[in-house]
């Protein structure tokens, strides 16, 4: 049998839980464990490629009619200029290298594509449509027909409602744990998206949004079209809607650097579920926020397949506002490439009977290849009689390949039941050997439960038509590591 | 057919090479080959017993076994030891076991005595390593194959605990599994839907509802639908000898009795079964030909399934006495 080395490191900080029950799965191969104090953020003036992107982000979009998004880019205006640009000296950037950004030459994309009638829009008819090409809402390509009574789906600036327009300028931006990247979309958004669900609404159709990159470098090229898609969903009091993120670039192999955000507010009683497929060139830098406000009784589930990009990072962060919140994160990262997969969430509990779920599992096939996980529970001191859960799974398959995994918990309240754990591995070879005994070769087998270690996470997209796809894309991407090695 | 005529005949040909009635008889001479073989003729009604004779190495242990030397060896053990690959602790200590086609064996004895060793050595498991004897199949040296080449040849295991494989449906699994018996035969592969016409028949052999098909495999199986998972690809692959690794533990009797149902319809005149078992219930329900007594990683004794209840009404201390 092949021999798998492979070097990786955990990072741990696991601030010691007050009570409940801290379960560690147990830790294969070399791995080191840290334990360290968080900096505070230190307040600093922004340096000069930050204050060049700035204008260039101004310049690039001109004064709006719109009062939100003039009231949310002169927010994001005012905090970039006092941000300075990530480096690795930074915990929440310490294994997450933004520098090649920074060296490239930034080019916000200030007017939607040309030719979007070009684009490939081959959009399920079960689901309400939605095209974001770099960044703009491309009314032709949506369908918006099938939405029950009171429901708004389309950009901002087409929005009739007062009542509605007044809701999302209260909640839109309210958000303090940002950081620079959510101040650039905020400055560079050219539009915004609205979904709307009123109150006991019940959406069936799934809104399907598909962001494509259209511009891009060739590979290698210096110049790199930014673009900024930015998204709003409320959901009022006992509202339901599904909500599927895909994003794409349009050519395979393009420069681009992709920074969307999602914002979702969900009212008492409500329920999003959230899928979110990144199928970025594998040359693009991705960077999204997803930021969710859950009222009580509400549920929001994301799951989360992540393919694309040579650098990707999605920052989640859960805020409970109410008591007896459901949150469930799954996620799937895959590194085929030379690639950054990186994950940081953020779940904050401030009420009682919150219940938390998550699971994140990460491949790396690839020997520059690199996956990042900080995952962080916090239950807050009223959280009482919590149940959150967290477990990372990274499956390692190349020499040199990396991940680094910082799954914490910090538990002020003292009624609670938390488990957390980390497991980096190889494939099971009583697994591998059943294959076999049943007359199966070894590379098939490999091939088979490789593939079935994230299949345990697409199987969770709500979807079927979504589940296929994306499966076979995962089968292809895997398939041709294995050819390539 | 010839094997009515030649039930004493052995042969001095080499083991790959088949014996129909060649014109030069003059090849052939007649000798007695009690002691070479561990056949037994319960089975002898059978229509067709093809005769193929191998020299076998005359220097192995007397074989305790009578009867007719007709029938053709499937399984020949010769002399097996091996140890844990990791540990080198010696388990199989010199096991002979002949296995004919159309036979049904039985292995007890003790717990640690080597039974589930031996079977997991025979299909090539990685945990132990073999380090003196031989073990041909089908008069192919079965030591040289991989496990994957093993189960293509003809043999199937059981597992005791079979392995829960998570993100792995059980009808991909079992359709990878044909396709590769049917890629080694030359023939096409079958797709998904082709399969299922396939296998949907076969569930109600093991008595199982057709969801149990999209399940992943083994995976929050009951120790009962795990035992019948594992009938089921045996039902579906097909094998030349099957060897069932405790089949009955942890089975309720009618659970048992569906297993066993299952088991005995496979059962053809040419194809063999080695039953690893602590229980005689089990060999109420499939007949063995010969039991053999497993005991420090030896077998100790062989007799027919009176054996087994002497085993059952006195216990170990009693086989080892007689």
């Amino acid at each position: 049998m092949a021999a798998f080395a492979f070097t990786h490191q955990i990072h741990h900080i696991l601030p010691t839980p007050a009570s409940g029950r801290t379960k560690l799965r147990p830790k294969r191969g070399r791995s080191r464990v840290s334990i360290q104090a968080v900096a505070a953020p230190v307040a600093s003036f922004s340096n000069q490629f930050v204050l060049e992107l700035a204008e260039s982000l101004e310049d690039s979009f001109p004064s709006t009619s719109s009062l939100p998004l003039q009231k949310l880019r002169d927010i994001s205006s005012q905090s970039l200029l006092s941000t300075q640009w990530p480096s690795r000296k930074d915990e929440p950037f310490r294994f997450t290298d933004t520098s090649s950004l920074r060296q490239s030459e930034i080019k916000p994309i200030a007017h939607p594509p040309e030719f979007p009638a070009l684009l490939d829009n081959s959009g399920d008819p079960q689901f309400t449509n939605v095209v974001i090409a770099d960044g703009f809402i491309i009314d032709s390509l949506c369908n918006f027909s099938n939405l029950p009574d009171g429901v708004y789906v389309g950009s901002l600036s087409r929005l009739s409602s007062e009542g509605i327009a007044k809701r999302v300028a209260e909640l839109l931006g309210d958000f303090q744990w940002g950081d620079l990247f959510w101040s650039v979309n905020g400055m560079g958004a050219p539009d915004l998206m609205v979904v709307y669900v009123p109150e006991g609404c019940r959406v069936e159709n799934p809104i399907y949004l598909r962001y494509i990159s259209v511009e891009g470098g060739d590979e290698g090229a210096r110049k790199l079209p930014l673009s900024n898609p930015r998204v709003f969903v409320l959901v009022e009091k006992g509202g339901e809607i599904g909500i599927i993120e895909e994003f794409v670039g349009k050519e395979v192999s393009q420069c681009y650097w992709a920074n969307p955000v999602l914002e979702v507010v969900i009212g008492g009683g409500g329920n999003v579920k959230h899928s979110y497929v990144q199928n970025q060139s594998l040359s693009a830098a991705h960077i999204k926020w997803t930021s969710v406000r859950q009222e009580s009784s509400s549920s929001y589930e994301l799951v989360e397949v992540s393919t694309g990009g040579k650098l990707s990072r999605h920052n989640v962060h859960v805020q409970q506002v109410g008591p007896d919140t459901m949150t469930e994160l799954t996620t799937f990262h895959l590194a085929v490439g030379d690639q950054t997969q990186d994950l940081h969430s953020k779940i904050v509990l401030d009420h009682p009977r919150g219940y938390s779920r998550q699971l994140h599992k990460c491949i790396v096939a690839h020997s520059l290849g690199q996956a990042v996980f900080d995952g962080n529970v916090k239950v807050n001191r009223y959280a009482q009689q919590t149940d959150a859960g967290q477990l990372t799974r990274s499956l390692l398959l190349e020499p040199r390949a990396t991940v680094n995994v910082k799954p914490n918990l910090q538990i002020v309240a003292d009624d609670v039941k938390c488990s957390h754990g980390a497991a980096i591995s190889d494939l099971e070879d009583s697994q591998l050997f059943y294959f076999q005994a049943r007359g199966i070769d070894l590379e098939t087998a490999r091939r088979a439960l490789i593939f079935s270690f994230g299949a345990e996470v697409i199987d969770r997209l709500p979807y079927s038509i979504v589940q296929r796809q994306v499966k076979s894309h995962v089968r292809e991407l895997l398939e041709s590591t294995q050819k390539a090695s | 057919m010839a094997s009515a005529l030649l039930p004493l005949l052995s042969s001095s040909s080499s083991p790959s090479r088949p014996l129909c009635l060649p014109s030069n008889s003059s090849l052939f001479t007649i000798l007695s080959t009690r002691r070479l073989r561990l056949c037994c003729n319960s089975r002898k009604n059978r229509p067709h017993v093809t005769l193929r004779l191998s020299a076998i190495d005359s220097t192995a242990p007397l074989s305790k076994g009578s009867g007719d030397d007709s029938k053709k060896p499937l399984l020949e053990v010769r002399d097996l030891t091996a140890v844990i690959a990791e540990t080198k602790q010696e388990i199989l200590k010199g096991v002979n076991l002949v296995v004919c086609e159309g036979e049904v064996h039985a292995i007890m004895g003790k717990n640690g005595s080597g039974k589930s060793t031996l079977s997991k050595v025979l299909v090539g498991h990685p945990d132990y390593e073999v380090t003196r004897g031989s073990v041909v199949f089908k008069g192919e040296n079965l030591l040289d194959m991989e496990p994957e080449e093993r189960s293509l040849a003809g043999l199937f295991m059981s597992f005791q605990s079979p392995v829960e494989i998570p993100g792995v449906n059980n009808i991909d699994f079992l359709n990878m599994a044909y396709n590769a018996r049917r890629k080694q035969l030359g023939e096409p592969e079958l797709g998904p839907l082709e399969f299922y016409a396939y296998i949907a028949p076969k569930l109600d052999l093991v008595n199982m509802k057709i969801d149990f098909l999209n399940r992943n495999v083994n995976e929050g199986f009951s120790g009962g639908e795990r035992k019948r998972n594992e009938i089921l690809q045996l039902a579906v692959l097909g094998a030349d000898l099957a060897i069932l690794d405790e089949i009955d533990s942890g089975l309720d009797v009618d659970a048992l009795r569906d297993v066993a149902k299952a088991v005995n319809a496979l059962l053809t005149p040419k194809n063999s079964v080695l039953m690893i078992t602590h229980y005689r219930r089990l060999l109420e329900f499939i007949k063995p030909t010969l039991v053999h007594i497993m005991e420090d990683g030896r077998i100790m004794k062989t007799g027919d399934s009176s054996l087994a209840e002497l085993l059952e009404k006195k216990g170990y201390a009693a086989i080892s006495a007689v």
